[in-house]
């Protein structure tokens, strides 16, 4: 379903990333780990468009979506989840859900999936005429979810949902994302929470100094011993070393 | 007694004209992420354009508003799409650009007062509108005027409003206005929304322009001190906040006349800028100031 | 009005200097002109000075010499002022200085060309203070503020009442027009202001004073400001409910076209004194009035036009009598030539209210031409205006000075 190709971005003349490779089937989940800094939420802005692609390529569904508007990727149904404490903090949950369903115009469509998204997150119907910056760190999570949702994805793009949240928290969120890949939607994850990504992913990759440093079936990547070693800092070089 | 409560009405009538302008101007600081520099000669366009509706083309003073708002409109969206949008970055940002933002706004401040100079000259010009007799309540005189002024500025209010807390466009606004890259994600086309937001915040200023024309006369150079005046309004209510620009306005307007009257009526205008100096320093976010926006 | 028409004219006279007729006859008299061309009138006054040059120099010139004629905008903008004086003392080294025709700006002129030894004469600056600098190169055509002041406050003492409220904006001619008409109120009835209200110059919002000076209770209102700003002030007067019976009086800006045209009805009843009235009934005015109407547009030529002329007419005087060289080693006594010919301009009998003349000394008896202010009020509003004299009135040549 989507396709990255020799991916080369960056910010003004600081290239980030030299080169990604990331495919992901339809139906899947696929999850990007890696550490701060080396370039997932990179990644994920030239996904959506919010920076140029340098060189490179991005399919989806076979076709370009490489330096397209960010409007116009989301319309073509991959939608990108950001990271928990941006939502719109002076507008009420319902209102940042229909921010979401912006693109869309039947209405009774709009209502079926707003329905479906308070059925995920029931906490977040209770609030719906709060502001969302009176909630907390996991219903604000919920809702950034639930707002993608509500775009009519075909495919969820989810940056770092754990972030800063308690286990059981992360467990919730977690399991409604299974929830929702089972409906249909494809999701790819970033991640930095390596254990809870593998095991709710069929396939990962991790990245680091702006490359795909090692990829595999999830149940591979567990046990590899260098996935941890990424995390613990340290370069190729040291890593070939420890294991020799 | 009659006379505070004359007191009063004055600061009302203006206060809300200054809170028009100032709404313009949050408006585009929420929205485009600069200080518009250049908002008093958008209104003083305005003022010029509803004075050319109505007397060179007849059309009802009511209707002249209304022209004058569409016409300034579209011509704050061209200043904005040709000029602006190039100093602020495209997709993901619109994050001021250092001085260079405000310096532009300066500019094109000097190049509208300039375009205006020639077509209109430097002359005032009168704005008659036979409003008929004043209301006469005991003592107090209440021009029909100000009672116009107050309704338009209360309908403008109301619809802008209703347009933002309402309308599916007023949603995609707001989402423009708190967090640009998230509404592009949400599949929002930004650049056009923040067009919008120009050329509604154009408009509005352009309504202030027509609506003080009969009190005030129209000339080239009336844009500097409304600026100040509306500047000093958001501050005070709280900049990038929309009903306080308005109570912002009001305070401002009430304000300076109460001091004209009470305290000394010469230099008139520094009431405002003691006002807004009180306010900062007690309140430094302003009566209704909104936390610090999110920036990605 | 005539929105959109004027722009293109205009900017070609703003643009920079207009040069009449260059072609080089016997010699060429050199005069440099700065004054205010940013309004419509100054604009059509610039043109009218201009013009009138450029018909002397077709008839034949001042005995065999040509005028060149550098006319320059100064905004009513005293740097801008003082930058074009030095420009046609030092880089056109012109014989003869005309301008301002705002006192802001002929004030500080004065003293460039007192130092630098060129002839000044003043087509419209009403400030006491100019003649009174001690200059031997200044003359001033109009009427000095000092008989303004007299006139208006013997008119207004002892036919509307003493107590009055004062409008006061902040430039140099209104000011000067406050004060002076405060301290006649003084000396001739013994009467203080009873409301002082010091403003901006360009100030919008007067209608606080307005409600102040209505519970005040006075049998007038002085407003001095330049004619935008005293036309907002008189519009919102009738707003606050300031009644017809409270006589408006003007400063020497309420003879400016703008007055009656922004204030409409408002102007109704308004008086002050001026150098000219459009509703002088002498033939030499009709004719005038025509003159202006016809090739300038104007409704009704004010004292601004009127001065204009008296000044191109009393220059013309002068330098036919002056005897000049026009030679690069003359200069200076050319410039002394022409200052002292201007000066032995004596009743001269033109457009204005009084005769003209000037003498050698160099204080404001002798420089200040006109000592005949005429007392003016307006009997309708808008663009086709109309006024009437309500006296004439010849004043004591120290008036003012003690």
């Amino acid at each position: 379903m989507l396709e990255v190709r020799d991916l080369q971005t960056g910010y003004g003349r600081i290239k980030i990333l030299d080169g990604v490779n990331v495919s992901v089937a339809g139906g899947s989940i696929v999850t990007v780990l890696g550490g701060n800094g080396t370039g997932k939420s990179t990644l994920l802005k030239a996904l959506s468009g919010l920076i140029p692609v340098w060189d490179g390529e991005i399919l989806f569904d076979g076709e370009s979506i490489a330096n397209l508007r960010p409007d116009r990727i989301v319309n073509r149904g991959l939608i990108q989840v950001t990271q928990g404490k941006e939502a719109y903090p002076a507008m009420t949950v319902e209102e940042n859900l229909m921010v979401g369903a912006f693109t869309r115009s039947d209405k009774q469509g709009i209502r079926r999936d707003l329905d479906k998204v308070y059925d995920y997150f029931p906490a977040l119907q209770e609030r719906r005429r709060q502001l969302s910056g009176t909630l907390s760190g996991g219903e604000v999570q919920m809702l950034v979810i639930g707002r993608g949702l509500m775009a009519n994805p075909r495919m969820l793009m989810l940056d770092e949902p754990s972030a800063a949240l308690a286990p059981q928290v992360v467990l919730n969120i977690f399991a409604n994302v299974y929830r929702i890949s089972q409906s249909g939607v494809t999701i790819l994850l970033v991640e930095q929470n390596v254990r809870m990504a593998l095991l709710l992913a069929g396939y990962g990759y991790i990245i680091r100094d702006g490359r795909v440093l090692i990829e595999g079936p999830a149940e591979e990547l567990s046990g590899d011993e260098s996935v941890k070693l990424s995390y613990l800092g340290g370069t190729v070089a040291s890593r070939e070393q420890m294991s020799s | 007694m009659e006379a505070l409560l004359g007191f009063l009405i004055f600061g009302v009538t203006i206060g809300v004209v200054y809170g028009i302008v100032a709404l313009g101007i949050s408006l585009i600081y929420t929205g485009l992420d600069i200080v518009h520099f250049a908002h008093g000669e958008i209104y003083m366009f305005g003022a010029f354009l509803g004075l050319v509706f109505a007397h060179q083309y007849n059309v009802p003073y009511w209707l002249a508003i209304l022209c004058a708002m569409i016409v300034t409109g579209l011509l704050g969206i061209v200043i904005e799409r040709v000029f602006y949008r190039r100093l602020t970055r495209a997709g993901g940002g619109y994050t001021v650009a250092g001085m260079g933002m405000i310096i532009c706004g300066f500019g094109m401040s000097v190049v509208l007062q300039n375009i205006a100079f020639l077509i209109w000259g430097a002359d005032a010009e009168p704005f008659p509108v036979n409003f008929g007799m004043p209301y006469q309540i005991g003592e107090i005189f209440l021009p029909k005027s100000y009672v116009a002024t107050a309704v338009a500025a209360l309908v403008l209010m109301g619809g802008l409003h209703v347009f933002l807390k309402k309308t599916k466009i007023g949603l995609a606004v707001r989402a423009v206005a708190q967090n640009k890259d998230i509404a592009f994600l949400m599949g929002i086309n930004v650049p056009l929304m923040i067009s919008l937001i120009f050329g509604v915040a154009c408009a509005i200023a352009a309504a202030a322009g027509v609506l003080i024309g009969p009190m005030q006369s129209v000339q080239v150079e009336m844009g500097y001190l409304m600026l100040m005046k509306a500047f000093a309004a958001a501050v005070v209510g709280g900049f990038g906040s929309l009903p306080g620009a308005i109570l912002g306005g009001l305070l401002v307007g009430i304000f300076e006349n109460l001091g004209a009257a009470y305290i000394s009526g010469s230099h008139k205008d520094i009431y405002a800028f003691l006002l807004l100096i009180l306010v900062l320093m007690f309140r430094p976010q302003g009566l209704f100031g909104v936390e610090a926006k999110v920036k990605a | 009005m005539k929105m959109f028409s004027r722009g293109l004219v205009s900017t070609a006279l703003i643009a920079g200097v207009l040069v009449v007729h260059t072609s080089a006859v016997a010699g060429t008299i050199r005069i440099g002109a700065t004054m205010r061309m940013i309004s419509e009138n100054g604009q059509k006054y610039g043109q009218m000075v201009a013009d009138e040059f450029d018909l002397i120099n077709k008839n034949g010139g001042i005995n065999g010499n040509t005028i060149e004629l550098s006319l320059l905008n100064d905004e009513c903008k005293s740097d801008k002022g003082v930058a074009n004086a030095n420009k046609f003392i030092h880089e056109q080294k012109v014989h003869l200085i005309i301008g301002s025709t705002c006192s802001s700006v002929s004030l500080p002129i004065v003293d460039v060309t007192a130092q630098a030894r060129v002839p000044q004469i003043i087509p419209h600056s009403t400030n006491a203070k100019i003649t009174q600098k001690g200059s031997a190169w200044v003359f001033r055509v109009p009427v000095s503020g000092r008989y303004y002041a007299g006139v208006n406050a013997k008119y207004t003492g002892e036919n509307i009442g003493t107590k009055i409220a004062y409008i006061c904006a902040a430039d140099a001619a209104s000011q000067n027009d406050c004060d002076a008409m405060q301290d006649q109120m003084r000396r001739q009835f013994n009467a203080e202001p009873a409301y002082v209200a010091q403003v901006q110059e360009k100030e919008v919002d007067f209608r606080t004073h307005m409600l102040k000076i209505k519970s005040a209770n006075v049998d007038g209102i002085m407003i001095a400001a330049l004619a935008e700003t005293m036309s907002r002030a008189l519009l919102q007067s009738y707003e606050a409910g300031i009644g017809k019976s409270v006589r408006r009086i003007g400063s020497s800006s309420a003879s400016n076209a703008p007055v009656p045209k922004i204030a409409g009805d408002a102007v109704l009843g308004v008086f002050y004194t001026a150098a000219y009235a459009a509703a002088d009934k002498r033939p030499i005015a009709q004719l005038f009035n025509q003159m202006v109407r016809d090739k300038y547009g104007i409704h009704a030529p004010d004292h601004d036009f009127s001065q204009a002329y008296d000044l191109v007419r009393i220059v013309e005087i002068a330098l036919h009598r002056a005897n000049l060289n026009l030679s690069d080693g003359s200069l200076a006594a050319d410039r002394t030539a022409i200052r002292d010919a201007i000066a032995s301009v004596d009743g001269y009998r033109g457009l204005a209210s009084g005769p003209i003349s000037f003498c050698a000394a160099p204080t404001p008896q002798c420089r200040d031409g006109n000592k005949t202010p005429v007392l003016i009020h307006y009997t309708k509003g808008g663009e086709e205006f109309e006024t009437e004299v309500l006296a004439r009135v010849p004043m004591p040549i120290n008036f003012g000075l003690e």
